[in-house]
């Protein structure tokens, strides 16, 4: 669905994107992960034709991508970052013009609009006012608009950020609903949960290079570590001894203010371990490692600023 | 379908936009027509306010586009991001400024009309040319969109497009013959005065409402398409950049 070799977005000086290769398989899900700034959506601008490519080769349903590439829009459905609904106009208005702008008749705007707000469950607001509509219903308003032109692959740029937790929800069942129809999906998003639980493929970038590729649960295993031990309060020579007794039994141990975190994956070795050399005080956490510990330990902790 | 946008948001809020673009060049009319109208001798063989009517319309027509294709269209590439959104599906930016165009045309040409409704219960419109009016004012509208736009793809805020309309608008609307022919406004500002569009347009619309025709027309309307072709396409470029940011 989308072939990207060493694609680089140069604005003057700076260098947004610095040579990203992905592909993306028809039917699933691939997720862009990265810190603001990472060059996500410079990346997904450039797939969506709306910013050429510096250099590089990026093919898109088997067509070249650049802005003149009418007909490969035509076959996209875009959800940009920003809503960009017009103000003026109804829900229902929204979308029926938005399909008329793909180049659907009347009659089959009309019927399409019906279609797809029901699906998003908008159908009550058909006739409301875009102002009036929570940041939840927004959002889905603009996925419905996006699937007016029945795209093969949709594009997500940050589909839920700033939404409550039960948006974020409805979001998420819908776009599973639409992979369950044969629907490509690509997204960006910087919430991991998020993306562990939507993604099938997934790449984490940062300062417009690919740190990582893979399946949520081989980012995991291969970058930190299956399971996670969160021992709170911990001093610093509490951690050296941890780490020497461990050994090559740890994955890996990091420290996040005062509390140790050790990832393995075999932790049921590491906490016996750890009982032996009575290193183990209470209480402790065991939880499963997850992709936010991936992302933290590959763009680092420290904020960026 | 930008037509169509437009047409549709316009249907919400038409009651007051057609009131503001009559209100200010109506209470001109009236106030300066009859007010200042008293004072002064016929100009150019005709009353006054018979002068200054048909040169009002023009503006009118300016008008209704100007300040539609400024800061509305400021606010679609700035704010609401309209025109992002008409690129993802999939429109061309040529599309988008056509569509405008034809828009702005059609505004212009119903306020236009709506204005010469006025002046015809006034009792001063004075010639069946009249009726042609509806071409001149479509193009006009079209003329005045691709200047406007431009500055509104450029401007980083509100304040810029004051500097068009203040720098721009204005000083036209003062100069252009619309209240006074230009005969005696010294050499240079009279050259100056005729190289601007609506200087044109005012000749071309008071001539049909009057029904003075004469050969000095034919020059009006050249300069005037001229000046429409001519300014279209400035818009397409900048836009195009500012979209593909």
């Amino acid at each position: 669905m989308v072939v990207a070799q060493g694609i680089v977005k140069r604005f003057g000086d700076f260098e947004a994107v610095r040579g990203i290769d992905l592909t993306v398989e028809p039917g699933t899900c691939f997720a862009l992960l990265g810190p603001n700034g990472a060059g996500k959506s410079t990346t997904i601008r450039m797939i969506c034709c709306l910013t050429p490519v510096t250099s590089g080769r990026l093919e898109v349903l088997g067509q070249p991508a650049h802005p003149g590439n009418r007909a490969l829009k035509r076959e996209l459905g875009v959800v940009s970052q920003e809503d960009y609904l017009d103000p003026s106009l109804t829900v229902k208005e929204n979308v029926e013009l938005h399909g008329r702008f793909y180049g659907l008749e009347f009659q089959q705007a009309r019927m399409r609009a019906g279609e797809w707000l029901e699906f998003m469950q908008l159908g009550t607001k058909a006739n409301a006012q875009v102002r009036t509509l929570s940041g939840g219903m927004r959002r889905r308003l603009v996925i419905a608009r996006a699937l007016m032109g029945s795209p093969r692959l949709l594009i997500l740029d940050e589909p839920t950020t700033g939404l409550d937790p039960q948006a974020r929800i409805v979001v998420w069942t819908k776009v599973r609903e639409l992979l369950g129809r044969g629907v490509t999906v690509l997204l960006t998003t910087h919430y991991m949960d998020e993306a562990e639980r939507l993604a099938d493929q997934l790449v984490v970038i940062d300062q417009g290079r690919i740190l990582r590729r893979g399946t949520a649960p081989d980012l995991i295993e291969g970058v930190v570590g299956r399971d996670c031990l969160e021992i709170p309060a911990c001093a610093p020579h509490q951690t050296q001894w941890i780490a020497s007794t461990l050994g090559e039994e740890a994955g890996s141990i990091e420290r996040q203010g005062d509390t140790v975190l050790v990832f393995s994956n075999n932790m049921d070795g590491v906490i016996e371990r750890l009982r032996q050399a009575c290193l183990l005080p209470s209480p402790y956490y065991r939880r499963r490692a997850s992709l936010e510990d991936v992302f933290l330990r590959l763009i680092g902790r420290d904020l960026r600023e | 379908m930008v037509f169509r946008r437009n047409f549709l948001a316009w249907t919400k809020y038409y009651r007051s936009s057609v009131l503001l673009n009559f209100g200010e060049p109506l209470t001109n009319l009236l106030a300066l027509g009859f007010g200042l109208g008293a004072y002064v001798a016929k100009m150019s063989g005709v009353p006054f306010i018979q002068f200054i009517g048909p040169g009002l319309l023009a503006v009118t027509a300016m008008n209704a586009v100007t300040f539609d294709m400024t800061f509305e269209a400021y606010d679609r590439l700035n704010q609401n991001g309209i025109y992002q959104s008409m690129v993802t599906a999939p429109l061309t930016v040529g599309q988008i400024v056509a569509g405008e165009y034809l828009w702005e045309g059609v505004r212009s040409l119903l306020y236009g009309t709506i204005f010469l409704i006025v002046l015809l219960l006034l009792g001063l419109v004075r010639s069946w040319w009249a009726l042609v009016l509806p071409l001149p004012l479509f193009v006009t509208g079209v003329l005045f969109s691709a200047p406007a736009l431009w500055v509104a793809a450029r401007a980083s805020n509100h304040e810029q497009l004051f500097y068009y309309l203040t720098l721009v608008i204005t000083p036209m609307f003062m100069f252009s013959g619309v209240f006074f022919p230009i005969g005696r406004l010294p050499g240079p500002v009279r050259d100056m005065v005729e190289i601007t569009p609506l200087y044109h347009v005012v000749n071309l619309v008071r001539a049909l409402i009057l029904g003075r025709l004469r050969p000095g027309l034919i020059g009006d309307s050249l300069w005037i398409l001229a000046y429409t072709v001519g300014l279209a396409f400035l818009p397409v470029r900048v836009l195009r950049r500012r979209l593909a940011e």
